[in-house]
Parts: C-alpha cells; structure tokens; sequence
C-alpha cells in the first residue's frame, strides 16, 4: 500500500481523544501485517510485540499517538443546539460554519457549527470563543437532538484526505496519524531483515489532552530504548524560522534536555550514514510529545523524537509530505536494523 | 405539486456545480440542458439565461422571474515566490468561514487556507481573526513556477463543501444561495405555466445584482419575483427580532431589505395567496441583505418586484443550511404568485 493510501485510512477513522475506538481499530488492523499481537488495550492504545522476548536482545519502542483533537458534547440546548467542550488544543479561527461529524453510539449525525453571515455581522475581527460553539443538527427542539444525542459524544471537523500536488496530502488528524504511518512503514522496510531489536509498538491515546494513554502503556513496557513520532511544525511565511522545521527537507531529529543524547546521536549519525534526509530541532525543555511521559517511564527509558514537519497543525487542513513520512520511517528503520551497540 | 425527491436532487446537482460571479458557465450549461423543448432561450452578453415559456394564456401583466446562478468564491490575484495563492473574494465572505477551509479548481487542484498553528500565536494574536488579505492558499507548491503549472491569476476556486441532507428535513450545501432558487425557477419551467411568463437565470448577483439590472432592461417587465435565499439568524443565543427570520416557519416574503422597498400591493398579495393555499410564510423582523430586486425594481422605468426568499442559515460559507419543507413552501408560493401577478 501507497503510504498516502495508509494514511488516508487512518485520517478517515476517528478518534478523538478518549474516544479513540475507531482509529485504534483501523491502526490495530494495519499492525497486524506484522504481527499476531497486536491489540487495543483497554485506555484505547494499540500495542503490539516482533520479536523473541528470549532472544536476549533489547527492546525499542516505536511509539505514535492515535488521538486527534476534537470537542466533547456538553449540554443539549432548548432548541436542539449542542454545546461542546474541546479535547485538546482547537483552532479557534476556525469555527464557524464547520460542518462536524457527532459520533454517537449509533453512529455519526452531520451539524453545522452556527455562525452569523457577513449580511448581518459587523465584527468579523475577532476570533470565536469555544464557549460560544453551538452545533447545528437539523434539530428543532432538545426531545428530538436527545434522541440522536448525549453529552459525552466526540465531534470531529470533517475532512477526508486529498492530494495537494506532488507528495503532499491535506487532511484532518494527520496530527499524529502520519506518525502511527511512519511507524508503519519502518515495520515495512523492516520485514525478513535482521533486527538489532526486539519491538514494541505503542499508538497511544490521548496525547492531545496531556500525553496520558503513553505514560499508561509505557509502564508495562520493557523495552530499554524509546522512538517517539510526532508532528511539528513546518515553516510558513508567518512564523519564525527558528521555530520550525521545513517541508520536504526530511525527518526532524529533536535535540532536546529531556531526550537521550546517545539515542539523538546515533539517529543524526545513521541519517548521515543511509543519506536519509533530515533537519534538527531544537528544543529548550520538554517536547511536548508523548517522548515527555515515555522517556520518565517506571525506571526511565532512553528516548528519541522523530518528527514529521506539519503544516497548520490543529486545523482540518493540516498538510504533510509523504516523503517526510518516508524519511522518518526509514530512520527508525536505520535504528531498530542498526545495531544496540552503538547507543 | 412537484415531487419532492426530484426537486432536493436537483438542488444537490445544482449545489455541487461551481459558477461564481463571471463564471457561470457550467451552471448555465446545466440548466440549459434541462428547460422543456417548447421554451424559447438565449443568453444574454452579460450571460443571462433568459427563458420564455407559453401559458395557457397570456396574461395582463408582464411577469419576470428571476433567481442568480452565481455564488460566493474566490479569485486568484497573485502567486508568490514561495508558490502560495494570494486570492481575493467575490462577494461577501467573512473571514471566519474562509480558515481553515479546502477549496477547489476547476482543473480539480485542491488547496488550503491556513496559517502558523495556534501554538505559535501570541495571546493577542489568538484573539484575532486573520483577514483574508493576510491569508493564502496553499496547493502543495514548492515555489512559484512549481504553482504556475496549476493554477493563473484570474483563475478561480470554491469552497469545498458536499451537498447533505441531514437531522429531521434539513440540508446543507454550499451555493445554496441561489441555486434554491434556480432549482425552484426549473421545476416550475417544466411544469404546465397557467400564463407566459419569463425566467431569467441572472448572473452577478454577488457582486452587486449586475446581471439583472440587463435581463430587466432587455425584458421590461411590468412584475418582477426574486427567488431568493435570506438570511435566517434563528440560532442558539439569538432571540426576538435578531433572528429575523427562522427555519421551519415557510417562505419569506420581504417588505424591505437594504437594497429594495417592494412593492406593497404585491407583498400583501404573496403573503394572502400564501395564507390562502396554507403555505407557511413569514417576513424579515430586521432590514437587512438585499437581491436581485435592488437592480430590477429601478430598472426600466420601474417595475413592481417581489421576493420570495428561503430562509436560510450560514450564507456564504461553506455549509449553508435549509429545512427542506420551506424550500418547497417557497415553490408553492412563486407557483401562486406567476398566477396572481399575472392579473394584479
């Protein structure tokens, strides 16, 4: 399978996070290519094991989170308008007129989320507060929005994957499904090699709330090394330069206090080595990535970031380039292939 | 009466197509291949589509009804160095519901609107919509001449957004805003017309009701009917006179708006018509919006217009949202009025 047509498998199922089944399903199903154990545990993670946990050799982690961002039903009004709060990080700017998918216990029910047209708005300059969301669902009244309804219901902004032009795809949730691809395509090209490793494969639940579906799951892990995968940001004319990685220039390394040193080093000298592409980011303190609650995990585990330069990251309009994904994946593939030794 | 099934699937074929101001060809196309054989047509050189149909009669009065195939959309204006679009608006779009939007080109090029994440934003920055002269679109390109090979200035782009039905006998779609109206305007063409009567498929309307203003000089009506959509503000937060004028309450029938005072006999005559047939109806609690009566009341000397309008929620993005029973309770009542204007 084309890596975009993976990743358009993954962006289509939802998964917002505490609400991650569908995504978790869709991600179990892809892993069990490569292994018999893969499974989703009960926080909503999908875990799987390759290898011989009697062989002797170490286990790495190659980790991504499942979740997306979204809103959670909170209030069912008079009139059959939904109030909703937000599950991770939303892009305010972006709200009005959305049309959102409700994922309800017998399925998802279309809305729109209300606005006010230019005919009759004077201020167009400021932007919608969350707390003014009200979604729409061809209700008139709140016996009728109940009866398709209930508050604890996940809602996605819709948008199925699309091709930009060359290697880049548009969609919402690439933010971290590009990752759980990356991943993917590592256990790929690693197929019938012989691996320095034994891996575990973790795709975490919500990370967009606080990184917690890794720091559940990486405490029942062994493995000694971690490869974390995320999305960061990719340049655009508005931002700073220094705070971004660029599109298209290959897998961003993170160099980081609170990642391993060996672990970034030996990726930097194995992209060097295998000509795969790549840029570092540098980062101050933590990462904001699940590598923050894996690397503290039990007694610690030796943590890398990998990550996929994004662009408008949060948005349904997020865009990446598959040949980043690429990149990362063959990294990591560098890594597991590459030898404990070295670390 | 018409059947339902076949008006809503007209209204998503119509939803779907993409014609904003100055590009209304494959609206025109379309709906030029589904007028009855016994009608006269032609195009006018702004690019009307004026439609004449025999009745069984001819009537007193001249009738003209209209309804705007164009919508909102977009117009590339520039292609930076970096290879992003830099676009303007034809119409009215508020920039709220032009972020974080896909949009697509005729060529089938999709591209984004958005800008650096909202993690990279100031706390003042957070609180502000971007406008959309700070905005562009991005196809995908790595630099200009890498755009250039997909897209021109002067090219334009749609919002995407797919025609659905949805909750109890609700729709939604872009372009609803006229296509209602020219999905209307068809299916009563095909029907038996009790008098002559002329259907002009306008264009322009977004950009300041310049086709009509044509079609009315070339016509000369002596009554005007605007088959519209309006403004419906009935959403949560919005109380009393605000919402001016609510889904579910039937067709709109309007006694002033922001660009036309109409005609007072005709209003009272659309809303007793209405009364009589047990056709939902309504009028506007705020004057605001205007149409294609702007133009065409002034145009020629004068003529007496009316508007029937669909009430309407989210115009002008990407998901504007109807309930379908006003849809054909706007039907029912220009049915009506062709018949009463024709001797008012």
């Amino acid at each position: 399978m084309e890596i975009s047509e993976i990743l358009e498998r993954l962006c289509t199922a939802d998964g917002v996070s505490g609400a991650e089944t569908a995504a978790a399903q869709t991600a179990c199903e892809l892993l069990s290519a490569y292994t018999d154990s893969a499974r989703v545990d009960n926080f909503g993670c999908v875990t799987g094991f390759i290898g011989d946990r009697n062989n002797g050799r170490p286990t790495v982690m190659l980790e991504a989170h499942i979740d997306e961002i979204g809103f959670i039903v909170t209030y069912i009004d008079d009139e059959g308008f939904l109030k909703v709060g937000r599950c991770g990080g939303t892009d305010r700017r972006l709200y009005a007129a959305q049309t959102v998918t409700i994922h309800t216990e017998k399925g998802g029910i279309k809305g729109v989320i209300c606005t006010l047209p230019p005919h009759v708005q004077s201020d167009s300059s400021t932007a919608m507060k969350t707390e003014d969301i009200a979604i729409d669902i061809g209700c008139t009244n709140r016996g009728e929005a109940e009866k398709l309804v209930s508050p604890g219901d996940r809602v996605t902004i819709d948008n199925k994957l699309a091709k930009l032009i060359g290697t880049r795809v548009t969609a919402k949730a690439i933010d971290d499904r590009a990752g759980v691809a990356a991943v993917l395509y590592a256990l790929e090209l690693l197929k019938g090699k012989e691996a320095a490793y034994n891996i575990e494969i973790l795709f975490a639940s919500q990370e967009e709330v606080g990184e917690r579906g890794a720091q559940i799951s990486a405490f029942n892990s062994s493995a000694s090394v971690a490869l974390t995968t995320d999305v960061s940001f990719a340049y655009t004319p508005d931002a700073k330069k220094h705070e971004c990685g660029e599109m298209g220039k290959g897998a961003m390394i993170g160099v980081s206090p609170s990642l391993d040193r060996g672990v970034t080093n030996e990726l930097k000298a194995l992209a060097k080595e295998q000509h795969i592409p790549f840029q570092l980011e540098i980062m101050g303190g933590s990462t904001g990535t699940d590598a923050d609650a894996v690397c503290v995990s039990h007694g610690g585990i030796r943590t890398g970031l990998i990550s996929i330069p994004e662009k408008y990251m949060h948005t349904p309009v997020e865009v990446v380039d598959t040949e980043d994904i690429k990149a990362v994946g063959r990294l990591m593939a560098a890594f597991v292939t590459g030898g404990a030794n070295n670390v | 009466m018409s059947d339902n099934g076949e008006l809503f699937g007209l209204i998503g074929k119509l939803s779907r197509l993409c014609g904003t101001s100055g590009d209304e060809q494959d609206i025109r196309k379309f709906i030029m291949s589904r007028l009855p054989s016994d009608s006269e047509v032609r195009t006018d050189n702004i690019g009307n589509l004026i439609v004449f149909r025999k009745g069984a009669k001819t009537p007193k009065n001249k009738v003209m009804i209209c309804a705007h195939m164009d919508e909102v959309g977009f117009i590339i204006t520039h292609i930076t160095d970096d290879g992003r679009l830099k676009f303007a608006p034809v119409g009215g779009i508020s920039p709220a519901v032009v972020f974080g939007r896909r949009v697509v080109f005729a060529n089938g090029t999709v591209g984004v609107i958005a800008a650096k994440a909202l993690h990279q934003l100031s706390d003042s920055e957070k609180e502000k919509q971007p406008k959309i002269d700070e905005l562009a679109i991005d196809i995908g390109a790595q630099n200009a001449a890498d755009a250039e090979k997909y897209v021109s200035p002067g090219d334009f782009c749609y919002f995407a957004g797919d025609y659905e039905e949805f909750g109890n006998g609700f729709i939604k779609g872009k372009a609803l805003d006229d296509r209602v109206g020219c999905a209307i305007m068809l299916t009563l063409l095909n029907e038996k017309l009790p008098y002559d009567a002329w259907f002009v498929f306008t264009v322009q309307e977004e950009i300041g009701t310049r086709g009509a203003a044509c079609a009315a000089f070339n016509i000369k009506p002596d009554i005007g009917i605007i088959l519209e959509t309006t403004t419906a503000c009935d959403i949560a937060g919005s109380e009393g006179e605000k919402r001016v004028c609510e889904l579910g309450k039937g067709v709109v029938v309007s006694f002033m708006d922001r660009s036309t005072i109409y005609d007072r006999e005709l209003y009272k005559l659309a809303r007793k018509a209405a009364d009589e047939l047990g056709i939902k109806n309504q009028t506007k609690s705020v004057i605001a919006g205007g149409n294609d009566s702007g133009a065409v009341h002034k145009a020629a000397g004068g003529v007496r217009t009316t508007a029937l309008s669909v009430p309407t929620r989210y115009l002008h993005s990407p998901a504007c949202v109807m309930k379908k029973e006003d849809v054909t309770a706007t039907l029912d009542a220009a049915r009506e009025m062709i018949k009463r204007a024709a001797d008012a």
